[in-house]
C-alpha cells in the first residue's frame, strides 16, 4: 500500500504543476495564430487544455469500455474497478472537454454549442453516461445486479459513439473548421506543438496519478468492507 | 416408478448484493412431488425460487425445464435465456399491480399459461379462496391478507386448470395468511401433487413444510436434501379446463393497455408537460413573425412538445416496480419481456396529435398555403417520433433494472435522442420551406425521417440487447 501511495503523490503533483505551466505558457508564451483566419484568434489558447483533456478523457472512456467488457465476460472485481475508475475519470476529463469547448465556441462561432460538432457531442454524450454511472454508483447498493446494469450502460455509452458520430455527420449545419492552421512549410508551429505536448504529457501524468489514487482507494474500501462483514458475522455468534 | 423431472437447476452459483448466496447448487422437482426449501432468513430460499423461474442472472450453471419430451434451457451463465413452459408462480411480494381488478389478475395469470376460461369458472376459483365478492374490485383496495390470497391463487390456478403436469413455485406462501387460508393452501398443494403437478415452496412455516415429500435445507450457500413427512390430506379443488396455445407477450400487451385505460396516468403524465410546452412556446414567440426567421426554429418549436411526450418516463416503470410485478412478468415472458415493455409502454398515440395541435397553435402567422402543406405532411416526422418514443422507453426500462432506479438520473441517457429529434426538425423545416418532396437525396424529408428512425432503432436495439447478456 505504501509503495502505491508513494507513487500517487509525485504523479499528481507533477501532473498539476505541468498543467499549470502549460496554461501559463499557453497564455503568455505561445505565439498567436493568424488573426485573418479566426474570428477570435486569442481564444485559440484554450486548446492547450481542451485538446489534452480530450485525449486523456478518451483513455478514461477506453478503461470504462474495457472494464465493462471484463465485467461481462469474467464478472471479475478488477473489471468492476476499471468501470468505476473509468467512469470517474471520464466524468472529470470529459467535463474538461465539454466546458472548455463551449468557451472557445462562444468566442469563435458566436454560440457556445454546436449540435453538428461530432467531437463535442460525442464527448458530451460519453460524459453524460459517465455522470450517470458515477451518480448511480453512489446511490445504488453495490451488488452483482447493480454492476450488471451499470456495466451494460457503460457498454451502451460506448456503442452510442458511432451512432452519435453518424447523427452529427448527417446534422451538418455548422461544422467547425480546422483548429490548428498548418503552414505549407513547417506544419504546426513548433512552439504551439511544444506547449500542446507539454499539456498532453502533464495531463496524462495527472491521469495516471488519479487512476493510481482511485485504485488505492478501491483496495482500501474492499479491505474495510471485508472487515465489516467479518464483524457482522462475529456479532451474530 | 420414478416420476419425470419438471425442472432442475444444475451447479448454479448466484450472487445477491455482495454476497454469494448459492455456490454450485443443484436441485430438481419432479411430477407429483412437493419440495420445501427451508433455511434461515437471507439464506437464499427466494433466490432458489427465482433461479428456477429464470429471473436472476447466474454466475455458473444452468436452469432447465422439461416441456413434453424436450428440455428447455431457461437460463444459463452464458447468457442464454428462453421463456419457461407454463407454470404457476407466486413471489414473496405478491407481484400484482394495484391498477388491476381481482378477476382480471386471475384471468391474466391463467391466460399466460394458455388457459382461457369463462367468468363463471373465474368466480368459482375466487370463491374457493373467499374473494369472489371482490372480483371486480381494484387490487389496491384489498387488504394485505386478501391480496396475499389472490397472489397465492394466481400461483396455483395455472396448475389447477391444467391437465398437463405443471411446476408451481411458491415463495413464502403462508406469509400473511390466516389459519383457515393456510389450511386451504395446504389442501390445494396436496391435491395438486395428487394430480401430478410439482410444487416447490420456499417457507419457514413448519406446517407448510410438513406436507413436503422432500426438504431442501440451505445453509452456508449449499443445499442439503432430506426426506419430508408428506403430512396432510388433499381437499377438493376445481376440475381442470382445456389449454390452448399461449402468448405471454400478447397477454402483457393487453395487461399494459387495460391498466392504462383504467388509470391513464401515463397519458396524462405525458400530455401535461407537452401542453405546457405548447402554451409556453406560444406565449414566448406568439408576437414574433416566425415566417421571417429560420424555419428550423419554428420546426423545433412545433416538434418539441411531441419530443417531450416521447421521452417522458413511462408509467409502466412504476407499475412493474409495484410489489415486484415486473419480476413476475420477466419470469413468464422470458427474454422477450424487455422489447415488449419498450414497445407497449411507449407513447404511441400522443406524438402525432400533439404535433398537429402544436402546429395549429404555432402557425397562426404562417400563410395558409404553407400551413395546408404542413398539415398534410406533418404526420411524416411525427410518425418517426414513435420510434424515438420506443427508444426512450427502452432506456427508461434499462435504468429501471437498478434496485433504486428512482435515485438514478435516467435523463442523462436520453441525451442521445437529441440527434433524431434534430433530424426530424430538419425534415419539417424542409417541408415548411419547400413543401413536401419525395426525392431520396440526403436533404429530402423522407430520407431524413428514415435516418432519425434508424438512429432511434439503433438506440433501442442497444438498450434491449445488452442488458440481456
Amino acid at each position: 500500500m505504501r509503495d502505491v501511495s508513494h507513487a500517487v503523490v509525485p504523479l499528481i503533483t507533477v501532473g498539476i504543476i505541468g498543467t499549470i505551466v502549460t496554461a501559463i505558457l499557453g497564455f503568455f508564451w505561445a505565439p498567436a495564430v493568424d488573426s485573418n483566419s479566426w474570428n477570435a484568434p486569442e481564444a485559440y489558447r484554450i486548446i492547450y487544455w481542451h485538446v489534452p483533456f480530450a485525449w486523456v478523457s478518451f483513455l478514461a472512456f477506453a478503461i470504462l469500455f474495457l472494464g465493462s467488457i471484463f465485467w461481462y465476460a469474467k464478472r471479475s472485481d478488477f473489471g468492476w474497478v476499471m468501470v468505476t475508475i473509468g467512469s470517474e475519470m471520464g466524468l472529470l476529463f470529459g467535463l474538461g472537454v465539454v466546458i472548455s469547448g463551449p468557451i472557445w465556441g462562444a468566442a469563435e462561432w458566436g454560440v457556445p454549442w454546436d449540435w453538428g460538432d461530432v467531437r463535442l457531442n460525442t464527448y458530451a454524450l460519453l460524459t453524460a453516461v459517465a455522470l450517470f454511472l458515477v451518480m448511480s454508483m453512489r446511490s445504488q447498493p453495490d451488488g452483482e445486479e447493480t454492476r450488471d446494469t451499470l456495466a451494460a450502460i457503460g457498454l451502451f455509452g460506448f456503442i452510442l459513439v458511432p451512432i452519435t458520430a453518424m447523427a452529427t455527420t448527417i446534422w451538418r449545419n455548422r461544422h467547425p473548421g480546422v483548429i490548428i492552421i498548418e503552414t505549407e512549410e513547417t506544419g504546426m508551429d513548433s512552439e504551439i506543438r511544444l506547449v500542446l505536448f507539454l499539456g498532453a504529457i502533464s495531463l496524462m501524468v495527472l491521469f495516471a496519478g488519479l487512476v493510481s489514487l482511485n485504485y488505492e482507494l478501491h483496495s482500501l474500501r474492499k479491505q474495510i468492507s471485508d472487515k465489516e462483514s467479518k464483524i457482522d458475522e462475529e456479532s451474530m455468534q | 416408478m420414478a416420476q419425470s423431472i419438471l425442472a432442475q437447476v444444475s451447479d448454479i452459483s448466484v450472487q445477491r448484493g455482495v454476497n454469494n448466496v448459492l455456490e454450485r447448487a443443484s436441485a430438481s422437482v419432479s411430477q407429483g412431488e412437493i419440495v420445501a426449501v427451508i433455511g434461515e432468513n437471507g439464506s437464499g430460499k427466494s433466490t432458489l425460487i427465482e433461479s428456477f423461474a429464470g429471473i436472476i442472472p447466474l454466475r455458473e450453471g444452468k436452469v432447465e425445464w422439461t416441456h413434453g419430451s424436450e428440455k428447455i434451457v431457461v437460463r444459463d451463465s452464458e447468457g442464454r435465456r428462453n421463456p419457461p413452459p407454463p407454470m404457476g408462480l407466486t413471489l414473496q411480494n405478491n407481484a400484482i399491480c394495484g391498477d388491476e381488478t381481482v378477476s382480471e389478475r386471475l384471468s391474466v395469470a391463467l391466460s399466460v399459461s394458455g388457459i382461457a376460461i369463462e367468468n363463471q369458472r373465474i368466480s368459482e376459483l375466487l370463491n374457493c379462496w373467499g374473494i369472489g365478492h371482490r372480483s371486480s374490485e381494484r387490487i389496491s383496495n384489498l387488504s394485505g391478507g386478501l391480496a396475499r390470497r389472490l397472489a397465492i391463487l394466481c400461483g396455483l390456478a395455472p396448475a389447477v386448470m391444467s391437465e398437463i403436469p405443471r411446476l408451481v413455485l411458491l415463495d413464502e406462501p403462508s406469509e400473511g395468511l390466516d389459519e383457515s387460508s393456510t389450511k386451504i393452501l395446504k389442501g390445494w398443494i396436496k391435491a395438486l401433487s395428487g394430480r401430478g403437478h410439482g410444487i416447490l415452496i420456499a417457507t419457514h412455516d413448519q406446517e407448510i413444510s410438513s406436507c413436503a415429500d422432500r426438504i431442501i435445507t440451505i445453509a452456508k450457500n449449499s443445499l442439503q436434501t432430506s426426506t419430508g413427512t408428506s403430512n396432510g390430506d388433499p381437499i377438493d379443488i376445481p376440475s381442470s379446463g382445456s389449454t390452448s396455445r399461449r402468448n405471454p407477450v400478447a397477454s402483457l400487451v393487453r395487461w399494459s393497455f387495460k391498466t392504462e385505460i383504467r388509470n391513464p396516468v401515463d397519458s396524462v403524465g405525458r400530455a401535461t408537460p407537452a401542453i405546457v410546452a405548447i402554451l409556453l412556446s406560444y406565449a414566448l414567440v406568439g408576437n414574433i413573425d416566425l415566417e421571417s426567421h429560420d424555419s428550423n426554429l419554428l420546426a423545433a418549436l412545433v416538434l418539441a412538445p411531441g419530443f417531450i411526450v416521447s421521452v417522458s418516463s413511462p408509467a409502466i416503470v412504476s407499475r412493474l416496480e409495484e410489489s415486484d410485478s415486473g419480476l413476475w412478468w420477466n419470469a413468464i415472458v422470458g427474454p422477450m419481456a424487455r422489447p415488449a415493455y419498450s414497445i407497449t409502454a411507449a407513447s404511441i398515440f400522443l406524438p402525432i396529435p400533439v404535433s398537429y395541435v402544436s402546429w395549429m397553435i404555432m402557425s397562426t402567422a404562417i400563410d395558409s398555403e404553407t400551413s395546408m402543406e404542413v398539415l398534410k405532411w406533418l404526420w411524416v416526422p411525427s410518425l418517426a417520433l414513435l420510434d424515438l418514443a420506443i427508444a426512450s422507453t427502452a432506456l427508461h426500462i434499462m435504468v429501471a433494472d437498478l434496485s433504486r432506479s428512482s435515485a438514478a438520473p435516467a435523463s442523462l441517457l436520453l441525451v442521445v435522442l437529441v440527434w433524431p429529434f434534430l433530424e426530424l426538425t430538419e425534415a419539417l423545416s424542409f417541408i415548411i420551406d419547400n413543401g413536401m418532396t419525395f426525392g431520396m437525396s440526403i436533404d429530402d424529408p423522407i430520407p431524413t425521417c428514415l435516418i432519425a428512425s434508424l438512429i432511434s432503432a439503433l438506440v433501442w436495439l442497444t438498450a434491449v440487447i445488452i442488458p440481456e447478456y
